[in-house]
């Protein structure tokens, strides 16, 4: 909320002179993109690289606000109340998802209609250049020998979850440490503290080129085009995909016109060649999921979490 | 030495210049206001920064980082309100020296110690990055629990005369800091169901509540007429005798600085609060500590700059934030296609060697902004005490509600504030409750890590070796103050402890 | 018996026993730790409720000793009304938090400036509307103007 003004002033003014906003069908003429993430953070980076190309397909200008607070209570409950006349929408993360289950906030996803997904960025698991494990079977070896130690950036997150099934499904012993975001995590790995980590490929980028680290198999439901030979977590044979999902969902009862201008404008954008550059280089997956596929999607997904933090006790 | 030559190269760009210039001054103005952290602060300037060249962006936020902590301790000195975290060790003595009249030394000495720190921490950083980085590798999860435990055991010589009401003030502390999210499990506690409280309560609206609300409304309290002593409205810095005495407070504070900077996650507050301390305990002058003592300002105001400085080295050697200020540096070098880590050198290495240069801008600039800015500062707090009360109270509702734009902080701020005043009636020393409020999460998330990595067995505490020598050092401080407190009550004699000047 | 150590004591070891009842309330999971979520706050919770004990304890163990009945005249005299004007001042910040949705940030923050000046002493006149107009005008022009944050507009915005 502080930062409103300022940055709706400024990224008007940025879309304004690099497209004239032009009146389209589009109901309003500024769109505002919530956020639960801090300016620089992740998806505040993202939302902003992302919407310059959105503006001109919509035809509107394209905001991003930060909406912080309760890690993202706050912005779904801003949402929930806001009108449902396409001009605020909520930039949707798995985040959303486990907020609503573990902390039982006044407003919760289910008070949200999912619109469409832009992105699944690929989780990975690496490890420390002078670690002796070379693949995921020696770590799992190990960690049936001894106790394992493995890390995640979060305490109840997607990647968190990851880790646990993957203990579950090969039945070994591991201590899974929880951090205060990817950068303490990688610190533990790449002292050897930890022998794995779990991350997006965004976050240990400068640490891979420099060979620093080294990447043992994703998590992803289908091998990475910049990295052809790192096998997934499922044909590893142990059964676990993660499908960490960036998208967009606004207010229940979106007329039809806004939902099928944003099928139309995410198509376009994830299409266009500039932005394809940028997002691939950024090891970034399109996903494009029209509305109809969304709504399933997320209720998918928060089943699935549920039903995990449920039998692991975390929520009655 | 090349590097120099490099960075050198970089001083005389008017843009570089420029960029510094402008952000140390708007750093010094958000720093010095109650509430707008140093990472608000820079999060203001990052849409500018949009249409800038990586260079002049990166300097600019760098600068502001630099301003704003060290523009934190004006406020802190002049009206008991640590306008951010780090600064509030620089209210004990700080604001003393202001009561007795001695305003402008005290500024002149936060203001030349900030400077020598940010030198300090830059030479560090310009010439020592690599070993640095390494001593951030080093640092495991036990190694952070006992960094936590050696911050709390400051805690033995901030209590006063009573270490049970030191610790029963500490135990508070740790207990706000429990509120939230669970660092383990992502459960929460302590939350009753309200969004408010999920993400914690910032220790900023404790600090404001306990420091200022609390001294507000101990002067509406006492209706005397007292005369207040005027400050002469100009800065003064202290002569070749007091400049001779501060160097080793300085070097305290440079030291504890610099490597406190290079860990993620412990950060300005823990370095300036550990200086005051070490500054007190090496001390000629132990007794003029919490009376007035310009060591008192001198080592912690040294110290949270020059982690402005070396909390630049995990950023810059492995892309990681260790403080959310250095989280919105990263923002500004990912908006410019830019990831910090080991390839930055060697892929941007201009881009290094200008913000290098406008670091050091930036310090000069310090100097010169601050001795123009300062004397209108004393000025302003020389106005009536009623005019200044009522300012400084709506000075801190504006700061603090725009920190999440919520009234809910200011309720919590407001009830900071009565606990802070009838703290300071029972004699409780709330130094320490602010110090167990900044360490209890990094203390309970690092040993509840630690047991989870050695499968329960707390020998890993002392297996590992900084965890070890941490630990051993921290036990020696707490052995070494009870002891002689245990040894003055045995001679009856009163204990030269450190004073809140309570009522 | 009443002394301000023993009145902290009490303090304490009722803090450290309500906090204890909620530590106690929380859920465990098999996310958990050995710790837990709920062992650091029951080892705080344990260590206030017996450092209250001993502060208690020891200052009544101090006026034993001291032999004479100590004068609880002397060591509250004037407490009483200090509380009172603090709570005064206390009370002005809950009305502008009450009245600042319906105020407007620049109309709350002048009638605080005011009242604020008034109650500390300040002698009524033409230089406290200015000093609350001034101020508010300053601080708004800081706030909102130059930081950005957007303060409560009210339901004076029409004017």
């Amino acid at each position: 909320m502080l930062f409103r003004q300022i940055f709706t002033a400024a990224l008007a003014s940025a879309a304004m002179s690099v497209f004239p906003a032009i009146a389209a069908d589009y109901p309003v003429d500024t769109v505002t993109l919530v956020t639960h993430s801090s300016p620089g953070g992740g998806s505040d980076v993202f939302l902003r690289e992302m919407s310059k190309y959105l503006a001109p397909e919509l035809g509107v200008n394209v905001v991003v606000e930060n909406v912080r607070g309760g890690s993202g209570a706050k912005a779904m409950a801003d949402l929930a109340q806001a009108p449902a006349d396409g001009a605020r929408f909520y930039a949707t993360t798995p985040t959303f998802i486990y907020t609503s289950l573990l902390s039982e906030p006044e407003y919760k996803y289910t008070d949200l209609e999912p619109l469409v997904n832009f992105f699944i960025d690929p989780e990975v698991i690496y490890t420390a250049a002078g670690s002796k494990f070379q693949t995921l079977e020696d770590v799992i070896k190990a960690s049936a020998e001894s106790r394992g130690r493995w890390g995640a950036a979060n305490p109840a997150s997607l990647e968190r979850q990851a880790l646990e099934q993957l203990k579950a499904s090969t039945g070994v012993q591991a201590g899974i440490v929880t951090h205060e975001g990817g950068g303490d995590l990688m610190i533990n790995v790449l002292n050897g503290t930890l022998q794995i980590g779990v991350g997006e490929v965004q976050e240990i980028q400068s640490q891979l080129e420099a060979g620093e680290i080294r990447l043992l198999a994703t998590f992803s439901d289908a091998r990475l085009d910049n990295f052809p030979d790192l096998p997934t977590v499922e044909e590893l044979g142990y059964g676990v995909v993660v499908r960490k999902f960036r998208g967009i969902a606004g207010p229940k009862g979106l007329p039809a016109d806004v939902i099928a201008a944003w099928e139309n404008a995410a198509q376009a954008v994830l299409a266009s060649p500039e932005y394809k550059k940028t997002y691939e280089a950024n090891n970034l997956r399109a996903n494009f999921m029209p509305h109809a596929e969304y709504g399933q999607f997320i209720e998918t997904f928060a089943n699935d979490t549920e039903s995990f933090l449920r039998e692991s006790g975390v929520i009655k | 030495m090349e590097t120099l030559y490099l960075v050198a190269v970089h001083l005389g760009n008017p843009y570089v210049f420029l960029a510094a210039a402008a952000g140390v001054t708007w750093g010094i103005l958000g720093g010095a206001m109650p509430g707008i952290s140093p990472s608000i602060t820079m999060a203001l300037l990052l849409p500018f920064t949009y249409t800038m060249d990586p260079t002049g962006a990166i300097v600019l936020l760098a600068s502001t980082y630099v301003g704003a902590e060290y523009g934190g301790s004006i406020p802190a000195i002049l009206i008991r309100t640590p306008g951010t975290n780090a600064a509030a060790a620089t209210v004990i003595d700080g604001y003393e020296m202001n009561k007795q009249g001695r305003a402008g030394l005290a500024l002149g000495i936060s203001l030349y110690s900030g400077v020598l720190g940010s030198l300090f921490g830059l030479t560090m950083l310009i010439l020592l990055s690599k070993p640095l980085a390494s001593v951030a590798l080093a640092f495991t999860p036990p190694a952070y629990f006992a960094l936590g435990v050696l911050g709390l055991s400051v805690i033995a010589t901030l209590s006063g005369d009573s270490l049970l009401k030191g610790f029963v003030a500490a135990l508070l502390g740790l207990m706000i800091a429990t509120i939230g999210t669970d660092p383990v499990t992502g459960a929460n506690r302590f939350t009753f169901g309200s969004s408010d409280l999920l993400s914690g309560i910032a220790p900023v609206l404790i600090m404001v509540g306990m420091f200022a609300m609390s001294e507000l409304l101990v002067q509406a309290s006492d209706r005397s007429e007292g005369t207040k002593v005027l400050s002469r409205p100009r800065i003064e810095f202290p002569g070749l005798k007091l400049a001779r005495r501060l160097m080793f407070p300085q070097s305290i504070g440079a030291t504890i600085g610099t490597f406190e900077g290079v860990m993620p996650g412990a950060g300005g507050t823990i370095a300036s609060f550990m200086s005051y301390n070490e500054a007190r305990r090496w001390s000629r002058h132990k007794e003029e500590f919490g009376k007035g003592s310009p060591e008192g300002i001198a080592a912690p105001e040294t110290a949270n700059n020059a982690v402005a400085e070396t909390a630049l080295v995990p950023l810059l050697s492995f892309g990681i934030p260790g403080s959310n200020s250095t989280a919105i540096l990263l923002g500004g070098f990912l908006i410019h296609g830019l990831v910090p880590g080991p390839m930055l050198f060697t892929r941007s290495a201009d881009v290094v060697h200008g913000l290098y240069a406008g670091l050091f801008i930036a310090a000069i600039g310090l100097l010169v902004i601050g001795i123009l800015m300062l004397p209108m500062c004393i000025w302003l707090v020389n106005r009536p005490r009623p005019y200044l009360s009522a300012f400084i109270f709506a000075l801190i509702l504006s700061g603090i509600f725009s920190i999440h734009a919520s009234l809910f902080d200011l309720a919590i701020m407001l009830a900071a504030g009565t606990v802070g005043f009838f703290m300071r009636m029972l004699r409780i020393p709330f130094l320490p409750a602010v110090l167990g409020l900044v360490l209890g999460y990094l203390v309970e998330s690092s040993f509840r890590r630690s047991l989870v990595l050695s499968g329960d067995d707390l020998s890993i505490f002392f297996t590992d070796k900084v965890s070890l020598a941490l630990l051993v050092v921290a036990f020696l401080f707490v052995a070494g103050s009870v002891g002689k407190r245990a040894l003055d009550f045995v001679r009856h004699r009163p204990s030269a402890h450190y004073s809140e000047g309570s009522e | 018996m009443l002394s301000r150590d023993f009145v902290s004591g009490l303090a304490a070891i009722s803090i450290g026993a309500i906090y204890l009842v909620f530590a106690y309330g929380l859920r465990t999971s098999a996310l958990d730790d050995s710790v837990g979520p709920g062992g650091m706050p029951r080892a705080y919770g344990w260590m206030m409720l017996i450092l209250g004990l001993m502060i208690a304890a020891g200052s009544i163990i101090k006026h034993i000793r001291s032999g004479a009945a100590p004068d609880l005249g002397i060591e509250w005299k004037g407490q009483g009304r200090r509380v009172v004007w603090a709570a005064g001042l206390l009370a002005i910040g809950a009305l502008y938090i009450f009245g600042i949705s319906t105020l407007g940030y620049p109309v709350a923050i002048a009638l605080l400036l005011a009242a604020v000046s008034l109650y500390q002493g300040a002698r009524p006149g033409v230089q406290i509307i200015a000093i609350g107009i001034g101020g508010a005008a300053f601080l708004w022009a800081v706030f909102v103007l130059v930081l950005g944050v957007s303060m409560p507009k009210g339901l004076f915005i029409l004017l």
